[in-house]
């Protein structure tokens, strides 16, 4: 078995991870829409989006800097017979996966781990109120 | 037997730490949920390790800078403290890069905006995270 084989087993574990975490925001978005105002949660997007853009781009360069380094300094070896033999300096393409899948799985995890009861306390009007309150002494303070 | 990979390892954790506190990212949003996250991640990660170890793809080089303690064949002690450390980069880089991108928009937002005012929109930052 190739080194982009197993990667492919992992990272469609990761894949069907991911899937599950988009599918449980999506519904819980729909259901924090209902009580804030459609900017909000565009806005909410746009940052996620942004964000992630960011982290991962930096990631993939933070691997490709210190995975050279660990290579270069004798950390680890690859059976060439296994690897594709596409490098990024001495690193082999195939590391990248182990950032992709940590950009992918860990957040995945985190959404699902954060149930229900956050996305749907704002719903009730005690809470809106409380939330509202928060942010206008806030904006008063400030 | 070498300290320094580990050392190195250890160094950068802390700064991780460090890090989480200060703009409360990871671990100081909520505990139970990032040891969970962390944990799920550190596992899934040696599993991999272990599966490629198995299968002669990759092996522990021969370097003085590892302690040369093993947690299973191949697999150095020192593998354990790195997957930790990509994974709380992971978290902490995705929080912090959130939180960079809501400065972006708010300074596109303010700069387009006649009445935007600057102080109001960077209040609702913690607000919304």
């Amino acid at each position: 078995m190739t080194y982009w084989a197993v990667n492919a087993v992992f990272l469609a574990i990761v894949a069907v991870v991911g899937v599950l975490a988009l599918v449980t925001a999506a519904v819980r978005g729909r259901a924090a829409r209902a009580s804030s105002s459609p900017g909000a949660s565009t806005r909410r997007r746009r940052e996620a989006v942004l964000g992630a853009g960011i982290a991962t781009g930096v990631l993939l360069v933070m691997t490709a800097v210190f995975d050279n380094v660990m290579i270069g300094i004798g950390l680890v070896g690859y059976d060439a017979a296994r690897i594709s033999g596409v490098f990024v300096g001495i690193a082999p393409l195939e590391d990248f996966a182990y950032a992709v899948a940590a950009l992918v799985l860990l957040p995945s995890v985190w959404v699902l781990l954060g149930g229900p009861k956050a996305p749907r306390a704002p719903r009730t009007a005690s809470a809106a109120a409380a939330t509202a309150a928060a942010a206008a002494s806030k904006e008063a303070r400030s | 037997m070498g300290f320094v990979y580990l050392a190195a390892l250890l160094v950068s954790l802390f700064g991780m730490v460090v890090l989480d506190r200060r703009f409360r990212l990871f671990f100081w949003r909520d505990v139970p949920r990032a040891a969970v996250t962390l944990l799920v991640g550190v596992v899934f990660f040696l599993i991999w390790d272990v599966v490629g170890i198995d299968l002669g793809i990759f092996f522990r080089g021969e370097t003085s800078f590892m302690t040369g303690v093993l947690v299973a064949t191949e697999l150095p002690l020192e593998e354990v403290f790195f997957l930790t450390l990509l994974c709380y980069l992971t978290m902490n880089l995705l929080a912090g890069a959130r939180m960079v991108a809501a400065v972006v928009l708010d300074r596109r937002g303010s700069s387009t905006a006649v009445a935007g005012d600057p102080a109001a929109a960077r209040s609702t930052d913690g607000a919304s995270s």
